[in-house]
C-alpha cells in the first residue's frame, strides 16, 4: 500500500486518500441530496387535474359533433339557474380526436358508451372507447342543447393548448416541453383550447374554431404551446365557451 | 492494465466506487420522486420519471466533466477520475430513460412515428417555441452513446488513443447541446429562480474549473529554460524533487517527468500511454513510476511496463552539474533505456 498516493487497483487506498475520499463521498450525497429536494419543491407548472385511468364508466347522453365532438349528459334536478345537462368533451384513445365522419349517423342522437373521465376545474372530458358508441332510445328526457349566447367580440391572450393532455392526460401538459406533444394530439383531432389566466379568478377555456365556426385542427399547430393574441367572437354554446376566429389572425406575443 | 483485451477486473475499490455510485444516483432518484409525489400528487408518473432520470443525468454529467480538472488542480480527486467511465455508462443510462419516457409519452400514440416526431413534430417558427430543444438532446444521447459504448480499453485500443480521445472528447459537445436541451425546453415552463441559478451555477463551475486547471498547466508550461551551449537544458535542483516523485519541466516544448528514486535520476515523457495522464504527478511504488490516473506503470530506466504489459513511453538522457538536473530536449523512442544519472552525497 502507498500511503498517500491513490492506486485504484490496489485492494485498499492508504489512510490519506480514503479519508479524504470518504469525506468527498458525503459531501457529493448531501449536495446531490440537496438538489434533488431543492429542484422537486420548485416545480411550479404541475396542477390539479385527473385522468382516472383504468376507470372505465358508462356514459350515456346526446351525441353533438359540432364544432367539436361532445356529449350533453342530462343532469338530474336542474334548476333555472343551471342548465339540465352536464358537457364533456369526448376524445379517443391516444392521440386522436373522435372521428366525426364515423358517428356522423349518430349526430343528435341518445347514446351510450364506454370510456374514461378526465377534469380539471369546470372542464370534463370522456375518452371513449369508440367501438362502444350505440345509439339508444331516446328517453322524454332529451337534453336540448341552449340556444348560443353571443359574449360580442374580445381579444384574448393565453396559451393554445390540446385539451385532452391540459384538462388531465398529461400533468404538467403545457409550455414548450410538452409541445410536440400538443401539436401531436391537435393535429390527431384532439380539440384545441386557448388557455385564458386571469390575474384574478380561475382559468378561462376557450375552444378554437374559424371565423365560421369549424375546427381548425391543423391551422393552429404554429402556434401551440407559446403566448398568442386573438381576436374573435366569444359565444357560450351548449356549456362550452367558443372563440371564433381566423387563425391566420393569431399573433404571438412576447412572454 | 494491458492492451490486450481482458475482462474488467473487479476489486473491493472498483466495487465501492459502483456501490457509491449506484448508491447515490438512487438516493436523489428517490428524494425527487418523494418530494414531487407529496408536494404535487396529481403529477403524471411518466413525467416525474422524465423528470427525475433527465435532472439526474444532467448533474451527473457536471460532476464527470468537474472530475477532471479538479483532479488536476488537487490530487485528493483523483479517485474519482479513476472508474470515472461507469459514471459515464451510467450517465448515458439514466439519459437514456429519460429519453425513452420523452418518446413514448410526447411522441407515440399519434399519426406521426415517435422517432420521426422527435424532428417534425415541433414546427420551427421565430420564436422560443421554435428551438427544436428535443433535437439537441437527441444528438446528445448519440454521443452519450457512442461514448458508453466504447468506454472499455478494448476500443481504446481498438481504435488507437488519439481517435478514441478525440471521440470521447465529444462530451464537451454533449454538455454544449445539453445546456441548449434544457435552456430551450424545461426552463422555458420552470420558470424558478432556484433553476435558472442551478443550471448557471452548474455552467460556471465547469467552465470555472477548466479555466484553472488549464491556467496552471500553462503556467508550468511558460517556464521553459533556455538550452546550454551543447542543446542539453537545466530542470531545477536534485534537493526541489522530493523522494519517489518528480518534478515537470517543459523542454523543448514538451513536458518531462524528472523522478527521483533510489538515490537516481530518471527522466520520461509526462504523458501516460493510456489516457495521457500526467506521470510526473505518479510516483515510484515498488520500482515503478505509477500512473495517478489508474497506475499504469514503467520501469523509470527505460519507460517501458513490467511484463506482461507492453505499454511504452520515451525516455530522456540526464545528467547532474553542481546539484542540477540537465536534461537532453531529444527523446529516446519509446521504452529505450536511458541511464539514470547516480545523485552523489
Ligand atoms: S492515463 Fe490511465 S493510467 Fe495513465
Amino acid at each position: 500500500m502507498s500511503d498517500d498516493f491513490y492506486i485504484g487497483w490496489e485492494a485498499r487506498p492508504g489512510a490519506g486518500p480514503a479519508r479524504r475520499l470518504r469525506t468527498l463521498v458525503v459531501l457529493l450525497l448531501v449536495v446531490g441530496l440537496g438538489l434533488a429536494v431543492a429542484l422537486a419543491t420548485q416545480q411550479h407548472t404541475i396542477g390539479t387535474s385527473v385522468f382516472e385511468w383504468g376507470n372505465l364508466k358508462p356514459f350515456s347522453g346526446r351525441l353533438e359533433l359540432q364544432p367539436y365532438p361532445h356529449l350533453l349528459v342530462p343532469r338530474p334536478g336542474a334548476t333555472n339557474s343551471q342548465p339540465g345537462f352536464s358537457t364533456y368533451y369526448l376524445v379517443a384513445p391516444f392521440k386522436h380526436g373522435l372521428d366525426r365522419e364515423k358517428f356522423g349517423a349518430l349526430e343528435g342522437q341518445m347514446v351510450t358508451l364506454q370510456g374514461t373521465l378526465i377534469y380539471r376545474g369546470d372542464q370534463t372530458m370522456v375518452e371513449a372507447v369508440p367501438d362502444s358508441i350505440h345509439a339508444v332510445a331516446s328517453p322524454a328526457s332529451l337534453p336540448t342543447g341552449a340556444a348560443t349566447v353571443r359574449l360580442g367580440r374580445q381579444t384574448l391572450v393565453g396559451e393554445i393548448v390540446d385539451s385532452k393532455c391540459y384538462f388531465g392526460v398529461m400533468n404538467p401538459g403545457q409550455l414548450l416541453p410538452h409541445r410536440a406533444c400538443a401539436i401531436n394530439c391537435i393535429s390527431g383531432g384532439i380539440p384545441p383550447v386557448l388557455l385564458v389566466r386571469p390575474k384574478n379568478g380561475p382559468a378561462i377555456y376557450l375552444l378554437l374554431v374559424s371565423a365560421l365556426g369549424k375546427p381548425v385542427n391543423q391551422q393552429v399547430l404554429d402556434f401551440v404551446a407559446e403566448p398568442v393574441e386573438i381576436t374573435g367572437e366569444v359565444e357560450w354554446q351548449d356549456g362550452l365557451l367558443i372563440l371564433r376566429a381566423d387563425p391566420q389572425t393569431y399573433r404571438r406575443v412576447g412572454r | 492494465m494491458s492492451l490486450q483485451y481482458q475482462a474488467v477486473q473487479w476489486n473491493r475499490q472498483k466495487r465501492l466506487y459502483d456501490a457509491v455510485l449506484v448508491g447515490g444516483v438512487a438516493l436523489y432518484l428517490l428524494g425527487f420522486g418523494a418530494v414531487t409525489e407529496f408536494l404535487f400528487p396529481n403529477i403524471t408518473e411518466e413525467i416525474l420519471l422524465m423528470r427525475a432520470f433527465g435532472s439526474a443525468a444532467f448533474i451527473l454529467l457536471h460532476i464527470i466533466l468537474c472530475i477532471g480538472p479538479l483532479g488536476r488542480l488537487n490530487a485528493g480527486f483523483l479517485p474519482l477520475l479513476y472508474n470515472r467511465r461507469h459514471a459515464g455508462v451510467t450517465l448515458f443510462l439514466l439519459a437514456l430513460i429519460h429519453a425513452v419516457m420523452v418518446v413514448t409519452t410526447y411522441h407515440a400514440g399519434g399519426d406521426t412515428n415517435p422517432i420521426a416526431s422527435i424532428w417534425v413534430s415541433s414546427p420551427l417558427t421565430h420564436s422560443v417555441a421554435g428551438v427544436p430543444f428535443q433535437a439537441f438532446g437527441f444528438l446528445a444521447l448519440v454521443i452519450l452513446f457512442l461514448m458508453a459504448a466504447t468506454s472499455h480499453d478494448f476500443w481504446l485500443a481498438n481504435l488507437s488513443a488519439p481517435v478514441w480521445k478525440s471521440l470521447h472528447m465529444l462530451v464537451y459537445a454533449a454538455y454544449a447541446l445539453l445546456v441548449l436541451h434544457v435552456t430551450f425546453g424545461v426552463l422555458q415552463a420552470e420558470t424558478s429562480l432556484v433553476y435558472a441559478v442551478t443550471m448557471a451555477a452548474g455552467l460556471v463551475t465547469v467552465l470555472g474549473l477548466h479555466g484553472l486547471a488549464a491556467s496552471k498547466e500553462a503556467r508550468l508550461d511558460r517556464k521553459i529554460n533556455a538550452p546550454d551551449t551543447d542543446g542539453w537544458v537545466e530542470a531545477g535542483a536534485v534537493a526541489d524533487i522530493p523522494d519517489n516523485r518528480a518534478r515537470i519541466v517543459c523542454v523543448a516544448g514538451e513536458r518531462v517527468a524528472i523522478f527521483k528514486y533510489a538515490g537516481k535520476i530518471s527522466a520520461v515523457s509526462n504523458v501516460c500511454q493510456h489516457q495521457n495522464g500526467p506521470l510526473g504527478e505518479g510516483k515510484i511504488v515498488a520500482g515503478c513510476i505509477t500512473c495517478p490516473w489508474h497506475g499504469y506503470q514503467y520501469l523509470p530506466e527505460t519507460g517501458a511496463s513490467p511484463p506482461p504489459f507492453v505499454e511504452r513511453v520515451p525516455t530522456f538522457q540526464v545528467r547532474l552539474k553542481n546539484g542540477r538536473v540537465w536534461v537532453n530536449p531529444q527523446p529516446n523512442p519509446a521504452g529505450t533505456r536511458a541511464e539514470p544519472a547516480v545523485i552523489e552525497l
